[in-house]
């Protein structure tokens, strides 16, 4: 029986050979394919649009003062749900009977763009990029204007479409 | 033993491989500091901030374990700098350091990785940002950055899955590679030395000995470190809707300052190629250097690298501390992150830190109050008194300002500046527009009577009347006036307005915390001011703000301004 094995070299030894290596490759992948899919499942999931997001009544907004208002609106995060929280905020503009509307967003790395230190337009603190009162880019690093949100007025309130755009690049890429 | 002891060494004398004991110093304090940091962490959202100050500030022993895993962090990265900086001057890259000297590079990188993913785990405003930068960097690869990015952050955003991530590379991922690297190096230098044979200049003892001093060395230089700044930085719980001021860790400083000379469609360049070439000038060392005597001229770059990097982050460190703006941004967030920390100490709810902070009048209220009221009201030392176009808060609701504004109401820091002038009457002043013979009596018939109806009213804004009890018979008094001369016009407990001026407030809780919430949240509720307070003839009127702040945190404003406006006093 011990020398068995010896006088079938190429029969029972190396079936279960193949056999083990075929299980173990069916195992590993097994296990495999779902691991790399839990791990890569944050990758998926492009643009998805925006959303509609009220803010505040037209008649609070002074003309050409542009004024940072929250994006209020549920926030999920994986597997937390928050409730009405700001998402975001965004300046917006009354010019006559339209409302302007730009994420705060810095399209350059995504700071948080402020009013400028004097007379109109806005700064960008981290690596100093300045937009002029229609959001142009003036000076700095960043590689297209401020980002324009588009807005709609219902019933006397402004409604703000709220969407994140990828950084640093030319042209206006939505992301989420 | 003693024959091993005392058995020639190979490889060069006893401070041959000075910087390699150190490095392994750092490594074992950092696992060791690492693991016992692991036993307080929570790596979340809600959880890491507080729970990493609760070890800092609570838990014993914690500053100094997280000082020195901090401290030992940051020496790894310049002692791995230096063990570059070394090897390439002393030509360890040559035949048959080669491996060596690439595993050298990978120590390195692997330590700096560690910072970028150890810096993101307290889950503080520092790491946050910089984290955000980061990954909108690594975005701008091309083709394979916006995925990178998400699968680094966890999704299209920093979020809960981006923390365990990194989390995970943290703790277990990152520590395999550098153990593995650290040890495939010294295997390689020992069979190396053992078959170049250089002459032994020691014993394994004095090896050993010398290994230990230095060990011993750099344990007490980084346990002197920590407790001089008494652990590590803290910043604010990670707040994505502020304006932070991000900056990258201290080694990505060249970095940051590279991107200044590089904009648009070149910032690649700046952010990738630069330090791209750097890495790959110093990879390619075995290759560039051919042993044919110039070695100035391959050791200019790898000076230039590093002379580059230090020039370049003196630049930008320069650069921030002369920016008032930077100065004044960061002086903010260290005023914040002392607060945090401070009220983390009393517990911090399980909704996270962040939850902490935005309930918090000091932290959050203060920061509402100056980004949507300081535009036309001032308060304490926020808004602008030359531009202001409402009320004066200081002292608004206390006994003085309302003793002064029941006698002068259109004083400019009362309603005199807002679209309310004109509309209150002095209660004992004559109107300067009667004919001097027209009959004319005060709703208020002496200076005691209008005092009486100053303290009834600034009780209405205390949860309890601060004042002694003596001062009932002067509240009951002052109760009496408002009810009978009052309410020609105000409202008093939802009573009054004989004339249907539907303007003038409700005069019970007048200033309290619920009038002050009521009032931010609809100024025209009548349960504070009423229709005519969001009239279009009113120009310049307040705006509600319950469309605009969540009702949190009009809470938050509210609370911050009934504080500080008792605190503070009426300008004269």
């Amino acid at each position: 029986m011990t020398h068995e094995s010896k006088r079938e070299p190429g029969g029972r030894r190396e079936a279960l050979k193949a056999i083990a290596a075929v299980g173990g490759a069916v195992g590993c992948a097994s296990l495999a394919v779902p691991a790399a899919r839990f791990v890569l499942a944050p990758a998926k999931g492009g643009a998805e649009g925006g959303r509609w997001i009220k803010t505040v009544p037209v008649a609070s907004l002074a003309e050409g003062e542009p004024k940072r208002v929250a994006l209020i609106a549920d926030h999920r995060d994986a597997w937390t749900l928050e409730k009405q929280v700001e998402l975001g905020a965004a300046w917006l503009e009354k010019r006559s009977d339209t409302v302007l509307a730009w994420s705060v967003v810095c399209p350059h790395l995504g700071c948080a763009v402020g009013r400028a230190a004097s007379g109109p337009g806005f700064y960008c603190p981290c690596h100093d990029s300045s937009f002029d009162g229609d959001g142009r880019r003036l000076t700095g690093p960043s590689p297209r204007p401020l980002d324009a949100l588009p807005t709609r007025i219902e019933g006397g309130i402004v409604m703000v479409e709220f969407q994140r755009f990828r950084q640093g690049t030319p042209e206006k890429e939505p992301v989420g | 033993m003693r024959a091993w002891v005392n058995h020639p060494a190979v490889g060069g004398g006893p401070w041959a491989r000075a910087i390699g004991s150190a490095v392994a110093t750092c490594v074992g304090i950092l696992g060791l500091t690492g693991v016992v940091l692991m036993t307080g962490y929570s790596p979340s959202p809600q959880g890491a901030w507080a729970s990493v100050a609760f070890a800092q500030l609570v838990q014993d022993g914690g500053w100094l374990v997280r000082g020195m895993h901090y401290w030992a962090a940051q020496a790894l990265m310049v002692l791995a700098a230096l063990h570059v900086l070394h090897g390439a001057f002393v030509a360890a890259y040559r035949k048959p350091g080669e491996i060596g000297w690439w595993l050298t590079l990978a120590v390195l990188g692997v330590a700096m990785a560690q910072g970028i993913t150890g810096g993101l785990l307290p889950w503080d405003q520092r790491g946050w940002w910089a984290r955000v930068v980061e990954g909108n960097i690594v975005g701008l690869a091309p083709v394979v950055g916006g995925w990178l990015q998400q699968m680094m952050s966890g999704g299209p955003e920093l979020g809960a899955l981006g923390l365990a991530r990194a989390y995970a590379l943290h703790v277990l991922v990152l520590p395999i590679v550098l153990v593995g690297v650290l040890w495939a190096r010294r295997a390689l230098a020992l069979r190396v030395a053992a078959s170049s044979a250089p002459p032994a200049t020691g014993t394994v003892g004095s090896r050993l000995a010398s290994g230990l001093l230095l060990a011993a060395a750099v344990v007490l230089v980084l346990f002197a470190i920590t407790r001089a700044t008494h652990g590590a930085p803290l910043d604010a719980p990670a707040d994505p809707l502020s304006d932070y001021p991000a900056r990258p860790e201290w080694f990505l400083m060249p970095m940051f300052a590279l991107r200044k000379f590089f904009h648009g469609a070149m910032e690649f360049w700046g952010t990738s190629l630069v330090p791209g070439l750097a890495a790959g000038y110093l990879a390619l060392l075995p290759f560039v250097d051919r042993r044919d005597g110039r070695r100035a001229a391959v050791l200019l770059p790898v000076v230039g690298i590093f002379g580059g990097a230090i020039a370049l982050a003196l630049v930008a460190m320069r650069h921030d501390a002369r920016d008032t703006g930077y100065v004044k941004a960061r002086a903010k967030a260290d005023v914040q992150a002392l607060a945090a920390a401070k009220l983390s100490v009393d517990g911090v709810p399980p909704g996270g830190a962040l939850e902490m902070v935005r309930r918090d009048p000091e932290l959050h209220g203060r920061d509402l109050f100056d980004r949507h009221c300081a535009s036309c009201h001032v308060l304490g030392d926020l808004g602008d008194p030359e531009k202001a176009t409402a009320t004066d808060l200081d002292g608004w609701g206390t006994v003085a300002w309302l003793e002064a504004m029941m006698h002068d109401p259109d004083r400019p820091q009362f309603f005199g500046r807002g679209p309310y002038k004109g509309q209150m009457p002095s209660v004992d002043a004559r109107p300067k527009d009667k004919p001097p013979g027209e009959k004319w009596t005060p709703m208020v018939k002496s200076d005691a009577d209008r005092h009486a109806v100053a303290v009834f009213l600034a009780g209405q804004g205390e949860p309890k009347p601060a004042s002694p009890e003596a001062d009932d018979a002067l509240r009951a008094r002052g109760e009496k006036i408002v009810s009978d001369h009052c309410t020609a016009c105000h409202l008093y407990k939802g009573e009054g307005d004989d004339e249907g001026s539907k303007m003038a407030p409700e005069l019970s809780g007048y200033a309290s915390f619920a009038w002050i919430r009521t009032q931010v949240a609809n100024p025209a509720s009548a349960e504070t001011y009423r229709e005519k307070a969001l009239d279009e003839a009113m120009k310049r009127h307040m705006p509600r703000f319950d469309g605009d702040l969540s009702a949190a945190d009009i809470d938050v404003v509210a609370r911050w301004t009934h504080r500080h406006s008792r605190e503070t006093t009426l300008a004269p």
